[in-house]
C-alpha cells in the first residue's frame, strides 16, 4: 500500500512541478521558458517536429485506441 | 545586418525578447464556437468506442492524417519559436520530463503491479468513464492543433 501510495505521490509531484515551472516561466523576465516556448524551439528542426507530433499521435493511440 | 539578432529586440515595451504575445488570428467567434462544436462531438463519439477495435484505431489515426496534412502539406500560420532558449531555465523543464519517464520506465519495468503502477494503469481506470474519455480526446486534440502550430 505504501509504495503505491509513494508511486502515486512520485506522479503527482512530477506534474505539479511541471505545472510549477510553467508559472514560473509565466513571469515578466523569467529565465525559465514556458512550455509552448521549449516545445516550439524544440520543433524548429524537422526531425524534432515530427518526433513530437509522433509522441502526440502514440499518446492518442496509447490512451484511447488500447 | 547588424550584431544584434531578431530576438534581441523586444517587440512590446517591457516584454523580454522571444516572448511574443500571440493573438488570435482575426477569426469570427462563430467559426471558432462551430470548430469547437465540432471537436466536441468528435470526442464524445470517439470516446464511445471500444479499445482494440478498427473502430478505436480510427478515431485516433483520423486527427493523425489532419495533424500530418497540416504539419506538412498544407502549412497553417504558425507561432514563430524564439531563436534560442536559457539552458539554465530549460534544464529544470528537462529534469521534470526525464523524472517523468523515469518513474514510469520503474512502473512498467516492474510490469505495473499494483503496488506500483505505471501512470497509464492509474489513468486507464478513469478513462472508462465516457465522459472523462471524451474530455481526454478532446484535450489530445487542441493538444495537437497548438502543437501543428509551433
Amino acid at each position: 500500500m505504501v509504495t503505491r501510495v509513494i508511486t502515486i505521490v512520485g506522479f503527482a509531484a512530477v506534474i505539479l512541478a511541471a505545472g510549477g515551472l510553467e508559472f514560473l516561466g509565466r513571469r515578466e523576465g523569467s529565465r525559465i521558458p514556458r512550455l509552448g516556448e521549449w516545445l516550439g524551439y524544440v520543433m524548429r528542426p524537422r526531425a524534432g517536429r515530427l518526433l513530437i507530433l509522433l509522441g502526440w499521435l502514440w499518446l492518442g493511440w496509447h490512451y484511447f485506441s488500447r | 545586418m547588424g550584431p544584434m539578432a531578431a530576438d534581441d529586440v523586444p517587440r512590446e515595451p517591457g516584454r523580454p525578447p522571444g516572448r511574443l504575445r500571440v493573438r488570435a488570428g482575426g477569426r469570427p467567434p462563430a467559426r471558432k464556437i462551430v470548430i469547437g462544436a465540432g471537436l466536441a462531438a468528435y470526442s464524445w463519439i470517439a470516446a464511445s468506442t471500444v479499445p482494440f477495435t478498427r473502430n478505436a484505431l480510427l478515431v485516433v489515426l483520423l486527427p493523425g492524417a489532419v495533424v500530418a496534412v497540416l504539419a506538412y502539406g498544407r502549412p497553417v500560420r504558425r507561432i514563430p519559436p524564439p531563436d534560442s532558449i536559457d539552458v539554465a531555465g530549460f534544464s529544470y523543464w528537462a529534469v521534470c520530463v526525464i523524472a517523468l519517464f523515469e518513474w514510469e520506465a520503474a512502473a512498467f519495468r516492474d510490469n505495473s503491479l499494483w503496488w506500483h503502477p505505471s501512470l497509464t494503469a492509474l489513468i486507464d481506470p478513469m478513462l472508462g468513464a465516457r465522459p472523462v474519455k471524451a474530455a481526454g480526446i478532446l484535450v489530445w486534440l487542441v493538444t495537437g492543433w497548438a502543437l501543428v502550430r509551433r
